[in-house]
């Protein structure tokens, strides 16, 4: 059964210039983007950023304002939800309460008027593969939040969609679920092979399930990429901050040659400039050092995390954190000097925030 | 549903079509149920119609409007609809609402008061006025006489009086409706949050201006709502009093929706009753728009 | 503190005690005097004990103003008011809660200025009409005229149940390929079975207690156990134990529902109330 289906259950995405608005207000300006065959693809940003909208759009939810869907090429823009071969995980996974686990999950096929022995087939399978096959005689409201979240999903895999949606589908689950199922989910999307876009504002989470991210900033795209790609080379200094924990520090600068010159203090990075400029530059937690020549700085706070500990410091105006895995040898209250390897500076222009 | 090969059709037409599909059918029996007869009545109180006198029949345009202004009888019904519905709507919100919070302080038996408010919604309120006019209020063997004769104020005749029988309809109705606004105050007054008391506590508020300051102000909305719908029902009472006095003695309690209904069908005057219901109508329909402005610029 | 807290229970349950008794009192008074004989109804002082006797009901229920036709005439109106008021409402309510169409929030007042029209203003062209075509005296002319109040009451009423649920249940639905049409009848409605129940109740006791519409555009053959009630005090002007025991058998089904439905009808009331529909 899931042999040749699962061939044809995958679909390519792409959407072009979608543009949304609610009254007056704008929420997307004109998003494009394409998506492969059996992609995991995450959609990431803040919220407000659009990246819900866009996936309402693709659901067939919301009707766009301008701009035009595509589904292996067919254009769906003015398509019926029902008539896209689509399934959704919602984040409040809107199971029907009036309606057992068992009934719950063969919904999408009885609609299509699948005969009644198949349906009780493809239900068992998909309870089975998300493991709630023991709970098929309860109710929504006799289920725990984990035990909700696989119902929903399993009425999504049931019907064998082209492509998958999934919509925060983690965010109502306590931590430590949270990275159970996010394991669970990964191994279940490289097993049916489905399409997948899949919605968060959990930066973590997009870097462990994706095999690209859409970086999503105030109804714009503003970056798509492996996780390796948009973490490494982010580029705009807004998804330079939100991608990471702790977030990037930055100071500003002028940049001419080899060195970046901060508060008087230069400092060597490996691009060179023939134009001296303002930039901004940024430095992950986890590439600072403390050394001996460099940026001065004093410590305000030492988290001590147990395996890893983190260091704040003031420096001038600004504030800069500090990752390391072993404890340093200061406290707090302390004037140190602070650098970084030349390669592991991110430079952003000063006035747009593009990278440099 | 969902024809899949007409990509034209946008998904905004379709849910409006569907819409539309399920609404038209009661908007279409509004409009002929309400709305078209509502027309007639406009037309008919613009006519002479007087059934005791089918000869006279024609249009009358604004004469049975102006007739109004030298007929004592409607001043005083409309006098009367004011009393009546002014009285009895502040009881039942007073009543109600001192009951609702006393029975929220009660631990035990709050659902045996619920069901026994029910108890007078339920009933029509046309048996109800025929058990007051009988069981309750009939001279000499009613409730009300047995106790006053018990303790010695005599005998009264309730309903004959005309002062008498204008409380006793008062009362009547507002006994029936005051469970309403019981039972809507006592549901709402038990969805407050009990930390907005704690904190009012802990601010050293007494227990007046913990009601003055905090429980008044959250359950406005459901006041003003029971004070509308309760001013609707009064001012469309009928049943009750009808069976009770009849609007009698002479017209002791006949409020202005009493008065159209005898000039329409006990007079057969159907021209004057119904120019006498668009009066009524037009009031009923400013005091709702007040209050409903009333309500939004409260919230 | 600790002393005075029981007197004030004592008290507070003492004033609770009087307003139950007013309102139950009365009802319980007709009920004992619907099983006195009429020498015992008009004894001073009341007698408390007595032999009760049927004959009361033998009499309206066999006598010769029976009233077991109005009580048929009375569940033939409601029954048809009540039908038609949901089979209208129920669609009507879900477009107004939950879906987008051109001039909905118009629509929507107006389903609620029709609900402020006083029944005297409708009755006259009511009768005027009916008069000319044959309608008077007929089912289907009085539950006609039923519907002007029951309709727009519940379709407020059953607003207020559809606005509780979640849009995405429909959304769901329609990822799921149900269609609008199944949607609401497999996802919508059956989470909705409460709100239809109580608004089902609340239009039957509407129109079982209706009054001013039946004694107007009744007549012989359709009479209502509310006019029959009414005419029967004018007749039988002293028997009040056959009165007592006529209402208390035409308020009997009323009772009933009230009691079993009884957390419904409050919540009925409240949520009516709070959201802005019912006239009673």
């Amino acid at each position: 059964m899931s042999g040749n289906e699962a061939m044809r259950a995958s679909a390519s995405v792409r959407i072009e210039g979608v543009v949304k608005r609610h009254g007056t207000t704008t929420v997307l300006h004109g998003v494009d983007l394409a998506i492969e065959p059996g992609e995991f693809f995450v959609l990431l940003g803040p919220s407000g950023s659009g990246k819900t909208t866009t996936l309402r759009i693709l659901a067939g939810l919301e009707p766009v304002s301008d701009g035009r869907v595509f589904m292996d090429e067919v254009d769906v823009t003015m398509r019926e939800p029902g008539e896209r071969d689509v399934a959704m995980v919602f984040q409040s996974y809107a199971l029907y309460p009036h309606m057992t686990v068992a009934q719950n999950i063969g919904f999408p096929l009885k609609m299509v008027g699948t005969p009644s022995v198949e349906v009780a087939a493809a239900v068992n399978e998909a309870a089975a593969k998300v493991g709630i096959a023991h709970l098929l005689g309860r109710t929504p409201g006799q289920l725990s939040g984990g035990q909700q979240q696989r119902c929903a999903l399993a009425r999504a895999i049931v019907r064998q969609p082209r492509l998958f949606l999934l919509d925060e589908p983690l965010s109502n689950l306590d931590a430590k679920l949270r990275m159970e199922t996010r394991l669970e989910l990964h191994a279940l999307q490289r097993n049916l092979g489905a399409t997948t876009v899949y919605v968060t504002h959990d930066q973590e989470e997009a870097m462990t399930l994706a095999d690209r991210i859409a970086v999503f900033m105030d109804g714009r795209i503003v970056q798509v990429g492996t996780p390796r790609e948009v973490f490494s080379t982010p580029r705009t200094i807004e998804v330079a901050g939100f991608i990471g924990t702790p977030a990037m520090n930055f100071v500003s600068g002028a940049w001419s040659g080899a060195t970046v010159t901060v508060a008087g203090v230069p400092l060597a990075v490996r691009a060179s400039t023939d134009q001296p400029r303002e930039v901004k530059l940024g430095v992950r937690p986890n590439d600072l050092r403390i050394v001996a020549e460099g940026l001065p700085a004093r410590i305000e706070r030492i988290e001590d995390l147990g395996d890893s500990c983190i260091v704040s410091f003031a420096a001038g105006e600004s504030h800069l954190k500090l990752k390391s895995d072993r404890l340093h040898p200061v406290k707090e209250g302390d004037e140190v000097r602070l650098a970084f390897e030349p390669g592991a500076e991110h430079l952003f222009d000063a006035q747009t925030g593009a990278r440099l | 549903m969902g024809s899949g090969t007409k990509p034209a059709r946008s998904l905004a037409a379709q849910e409006r079509r569907f819409a539309l599909a399920l609404f038209v059918p009661a908007l279409l029996v509004l409009l002929l149920t309400t709305t078209v007869p509502l027309v007639y009545l406009g037309w008919t109180s613009l006519q002479k119609l007087d059934m005791s006198m089918p000869w006279l029949s024609g249009f009358a345009g604004l004469g049975n409007y102006a007739k109004m202004g030298g007929d004592p009888r409607f001043w005083n019904s409309l006098v009367l609809t004011g009393v009546y519905t002014g009285t009895t709507v502040v009881l039942q919100v007073i009543i109600g609402l001192s009951l609702a919070l006393l029975v929220l302080q009660i631990p035990k038996g709050q659902g045996l008061l619920r069901v026994a408010a029910i108890l007078p919604i339920v009933l029509a309120p046309v048996v109800v006025g025929l058990f007051w006019r009988t069981l309750v209020l009939a001279p000499d063997f009613g409730l009300v006489d047995l106790v006053t004769r018990t303790v010695g104020l005599g005998s009264h005749n309730w309903l004959g009086d005309p002062q008498l029988a204008l409380i006793s309809v008062i009362a009547i109705h507002t006994w029936q409706w005051t469970p309403f606004a019981f039972l809507v105050l006592l549901a709402t007054l038990a969805t407050l949050p009990p930390d907005v008391y704690e904190a009012a506590r802990l601010d050293r508020a007494g227990a007046w201006q913990r009601f003055w300051h905090i429980t008044l102000p959250l359950i406005r909305p459901a006041i003003v709502m029971v004070v509308i719908l309760r001013m609707m029902t009064a001012l469309s009472a009928f049943a009750a009093i009808f069976a009770a006095t009849g609007g009698g003695p002479g017209s002791a309690t006949e409020i202005l929706n009493l008065y159209a209904y005898r000039t329409s069908f006990t007079e057969l005057n159907l021209g004057y009753g119904a120019s006498l219901a668009m009066v009524l109508l037009s009031i009923t329909m400013a005091i709702s728009y007040l209050m409903f402005r009333l309500r939004r610029a409260r919230s | 503190m600790t002393g005075r807290k029981p007197f004030r229970s004592l008290a507070l349950a003492a004033v609770a005690g009087v307003g139950l008794a007013v309102w139950v009192f009365p009802v319980i008074w007709g009920l004992l005097t619907s099983f006195k004989t009429e020498r015992d109804v008009l004894a001073y002082p009341p007698v408390w004990f007595f032999k009760p006797t049927l004959d009361n009901y033998r009499e309206v229920i066999f006598g010769a103003s029976s009233i077991m036709p109005n009580l048929w005439s009375s569940l033939v109106v409601s029954t048809s008011a009540t039908f038609f008021t949901m089979l209208f409402a129920i669609p009507a309510a879900y477009a107004l809660a939950r879906l987008k169409y051109p001039a909905k929030r118009a629509s929507g007042f107006y389903v609620l200025a029709t609900q402020m029209l006083p029944p005297v203003g409708l009755i006259i062209p009511y009768y005027l009409a009916l008069q000319k075509v044959g309608g008077l005296d007929t089912y289907s002319g009085l539950t006609l005229i039923y519907l002007t109040f029951s309709l727009p009451f519940a379709i407020w009423l059953m607003v207020s149940y559809f606005e509780d649920i979640p849009f995405e249940m429909e959304e769901a639905a329609l990822l799921d390929r149900a269609g609008r049409l199944r949607t609401l009848w497999y996802v919508i409605l059956p989470q909705v079975r409460g709100g239809i129940a109580v608004t089902t109740i609340f239009v039957f006791l509407n129109a079982w207690n209706e009054f001013m519409f039946a004694v107007v555009l009744g007549g012989n053959r359709v009479r209502p156990v509310t006019v029959a009630m009414f005419n029967f005090i004018s007749v039988e002007q002293t028997q009040w134990a056959k009165v007592a025991a006529g209402a208390m058998l035409a308020m009997l089904p009323v009772i009933l529902i009230g009691l079993f439905a009884q957390r419904h009808i409050v919540k009925g009331l409240t949520v009516g109330a709070v959201k802005g529909g019912g006239r009673r």
